[in-house]
């Protein structure tokens, strides 16, 4: 494969090297001058989707960019997967049982399914899939963490067993297509990096290097075959090429939008703005192992002094939520908190108890995500009034993990994306020993309650024990919350059937272009 | 002759390879000092510290460094550039797959230049401090200043939106569909022809200001010679060695990426691999592109050193 590509590679750069010396000069106005994004092929008509960046590569266990989902998300299934209000929906698996001990989960699987190569899927497709994700401890093992065993019993029927309940179970495994299932032959031949087969409504076409990819539909689909001919994700990072692509009817579908330019689609009758809220959270974090950020009088002096309201103005032009908690209005896990509501009073009466009066703070950002460095103006302005000088720290997003894991910081910003399930909002972020606990925040309180969360089945008491734990989290400004942002999403009038989902996936199964 | 200019390229050539085993082993350094973990940036924020190890295992990064830099030294002079840790393609492929959009939008870039320097530097030249000489040079001093992203969103709105005569992004093959290449390359073309073309057209009106002061040109004016004979004959011929010379580096620039112009219209090109390699510490495709860049600027270099001694056969190999 490798050696075709390099072939026809080399072959188009030795033709380029003659034919490069007398550009064209005829334009082919009618063909290219705004006449519709879509393209006749198959039953349907191809959609024309910009997206603001390109994949890494398409192998669903292997990447963790969200360019790379964007695409896959069409591509792959999951045993189950998010409706639109994140609730786990039959999949690949039409139905489960969980044992009266909650440590056996049996799921039967649909017996309809083929692989885009033609291959019958089965229970074994499972299996290979989950353990190649833990044997190789790729990117989302820790999904897997309670995972005793996989096994598939017959082909229609797969078992987990788990070491302790699992109340997260299904959105751990259908969550995103991080955990989809992959047919084994195609990432034994190592095609799968550059050509994925999966079950999904969509088939892998062509790759274009640099500029995009392209998917058919998949007339075999379990869920019946799109209407869609086929969809094509193009990379285009500029929103305001991206948006110039959507008028001109070059570009059917874009969330490569910058937010100042919301407003004015929204009023644009050539263009549907799908907007939602995401479950997508932003926070400040405070070294705790750091003087005098260990003083949780300090942190919570910085929590009161900041008006998030500003701050939410100033990096998405009103398109997010003001929270004073991770989890968002819409989630059924949602907390209700506002402890923090500014008050410099008592911000500066805080910094006095804690004998701090003057202070020299720095806050690192990323150009990785602009809304950081924008937002980092306003709070070093806001943190000025209670007598904290910040000092903004610019960097790339590989120079800022690598400051983050190694504890160089006095203050960061950043997100965190995709969540459902509260142990994804709070464990790892807050527990003693989590993973991405960077600012050194311990509570043996909070650590029992997130332990016992990880394996509560009554909802209900699940619930409380997270609005619990949530609020201690936020007490202790162990993390500052800022707000959820909204998903936003543009489309022409003619495409139907799409909605924004607020996990971000995006869904072209359901949709259909209608003439103009 | 032919056995004196053989010798000078294969000479030159012999230089070419030096420099670049040097270019290897200042880019690995280099890219290797900067801060930044690949693993990190591939695994996102979620992860166990099990699968950074492993991660870390696979792609050869947890070897101490000194191992990578002579297996990489090794495979490179082989020819073998190594795996992009990003999407696991050879790096040989990944760069093979750029050129073609890059290396056309640089052609068609550099004739756009030349198409607008050539006739307005002669022409401001030879029109020495009249009015449209200062218009000449003002709009190019326009052309030099004014930021290329802006320019292209500008041609965008204008020719995409409000005409509609244009595609306002992304890239045809040319040898798929040279019309569709053309509409798709003439505004990224314009845009980075403008801003050399621009630079060109200033070093034109020098150069041929300096050749017409000098004292052959009276002599031949005052023979009789023809305006235009003069023109063509003794001005331009001895005002083109700095020409090629300028047109050399301007190309070689193009060559070498341009990731403003790559961004705005979303053109496939050399520019934007390297600028996503650098974000993700994607050692080996910023090593193979950086070695390329390299190449072709050498290469470049070499032509114009031919090309002296073709537009002025005083100026001999050697």
């Amino acid at each position: 494969m490798f050696r075709r590509r390099i072939g026809a590679a080399l072959a188009t750069v030795s033709l380029l090297a003659v034919a490069a010396c007398s550009p064209g000069e005829g334009v082919d106005l009618e063909n290219n001058g705004g006449t519709g994004g879509a393209e006749a092929s198959g039953s349907g008509e191809t959609l024309v989707a910009a997206i603001a960046g390109e994949p890494d590569q398409l192998d669903p266990h292997k990447t963790s960019a969200y360019f790379s989902f964007q695409v896959l998300e069409n591509v792959y299934d999951t045993l189950v997967e998010p409706d639109e209000s994140l609730e786990m929906q039959p999949a690949l698996a039409k139905s489960w049982e969980v044992s009266d001990d909650q440590l056996t989960w049996t799921f039967t699987l649909r017996e309809d399914v083929t692989f885009h190569d033609g291959s019958e899927f089965s229970a074994e497709d499972v299996v290979y899939s989950y353990n190649r994700i833990i044997d190789n401890e790729l990117t989302n093992s820790y999904r897997f963490a309670s995972v005793e065993s996989i096994k598939a019993p017959d082909p229609s029927t797969v078992v987990i067993k788990v070491s302790q309940p699992t109340p997260s179970l299904l959105s751990n495994i259908g969550g995103f297509k991080g955990m989809a299932i992959v047919s084994e032959e195609n990432v034994k031949s190592g095609e799968i990096q550059d050509n994925p087969i999966g079950t999904g409504p969509f088939v892998f076409e062509s790759y274009t290097p640099g500029d995009s990819i392209k998917l058919s539909s998949n007339p075999d689909y379990w869920g019946g075959a799109p209407e869609l001919g086929g969809a094509t994700f193009r990379f285009i990072s500029e929103g305001t090429t991206a948006l110039a692509g959507l008028t001109a009817g070059e570009v059917d579908w874009t969330d490569s939008i910058p937010p100042q330019r919301v407003a004015g689609l929204e009023t644009n009758p050539d263009v549907e703005v799908g907007k939602v809220a995401s479950n997508d959270y932003w926070y400040l974090a405070l070294n705790q192992n750091r003087e005098p950020y260990d003083d949780v009088r300090v942190r919570q002096a910085i929590a009161y002094a900041l008006d998030r309201d500003a701050i939410t103005q100033a990096v998405s032009y009103g398109n997010a939520t003001v929270n004073q908690l991770a989890i968002p209005k819409q989630s059924t896990w949602y907390t209700e908190y506002n402890k923090y509501s500014k008050n410099l009073d008592k911000a500066k009466s805080l910094l006095d108890e804690a004998g701090v009066d003057e202070l020299n703070m720095g806050l690192m950002v990323t150009t990785q995500y602009p809304q950081t460095v924008t937002a980092a103006q306003v709070i070093a302005d806001q943190l000025s009034k209670i007598g904290i000088t910040t000092e903004i720290r610019t960097i790339d997003f590989a120079t800022w993990l690598d400051e983050q894991s190694q504890g160089n910081f006095d203050m960061l910003m950043l997100g965190w994306l995709g969540s459902i399930d509260p142990n994804d909002f709070y464990y790892n972020q807050h527990h003693s020993e989590g993973t991405s606990n960077f600012q050194g925040y311990s509570n043996p309180e909070v650590d029992k309650l997130l332990e016992a969360g990880q394996t509560e089945t009554n909802l209900e008491k699940r619930q409380e024990i997270y609005d619990k734990a949530a609020t201690m989290i936020a007490d202790d400004a162990s993390y500052i919350y800022l707000y959820n942002p909204d998903v936003v999403q543009a489309w022409n009038p003619n495409v139907k059937g799409y909605e924004a989902r607020s996990d971000r996936a995006i869904r072209f199964r359901d949709v259909s272009l209608a003439d103009n | 002759m032919n056995r004196k200019l053989l010798s000078f390229v294969l000479r030159r050539l012999g230089h070419t390879a030096i420099v670049l085993v040097g270019v290897i082993i200042v880019v690995f350094t280099l890219v290797h000092l900067v801060p930044g973990d690949p693993v990190r940036v591939a695994l996102g924020t979620r992860y166990t510290p099990e699968a950074y190890a492993a991660l870390r295992e696979a792609s050869g990064l947890d070897r101490p460094l000194i191992v990578q830099f002579f297996s990489y030294i090794g495979n490179a002079l082989t020819g073998d550039l190594g795996v992009s840790f990003r999407s696991g393609n050879p790096v040989t492929l990944v760069l093979l797959e750029r050129l073609p959009a890059t290396l056309s939008l640089a052609a068609a870039g550099i004739i756009i230049a030349l198409l607008i320097s050539f006739p307005l530097g002669l022409y401001a030249a030879l029109h020495e401090g009249k009015a449209l000489d200062g218009v000449i040079r003002a709009v190019s001093q326009f052309g030099v200043s004014v930021p290329d992203f802006w320019m292209g969103l500008m041609l965008i709105t204008f020719f995409s939106v409000t005409l509609g005569w244009l595609p306002p992004s992304g890239y045809v093959p040319l040898t798929e569909d040279p019309l569709g290449w053309a509409s798709h390359v003439l505004m990224p073309a314009f845009t980075v022809g403008v801003v050399a073309g621009s630079i060109m057209t200033r070093y034109i009106r020098s150069a041929v200001l300096d050749v017409v002061g000098s004292s052959y040109i009276r002599t031949a004016k005052s023979k009789g010679i023809k305006h235009r004979t003069v023109v063509m004959r003794h001005i331009v011929r001895n005002a083109l060695v700095p020409v090629v010379t300028i047109g050399g580096i301007q190309m070689a620039t193009m060559l070498g990426g341009l990731i403003v112009v790559e961004v705005v219209f979303a053109w496939p090109g050399l520019g934007r691999l390297v600028y996503d390699a650098v974000l993700s510490r994607d050692y080996a495709v910023i090593q193979g592109a950086v070695l390329l860049i390299a190449g072709m600027f050498l290469l470049i270099n070499l032509l114009v050193d031919l090309l002296y001694a073709v537009v002025d056969p005083r100026i001999r190999v050697s």
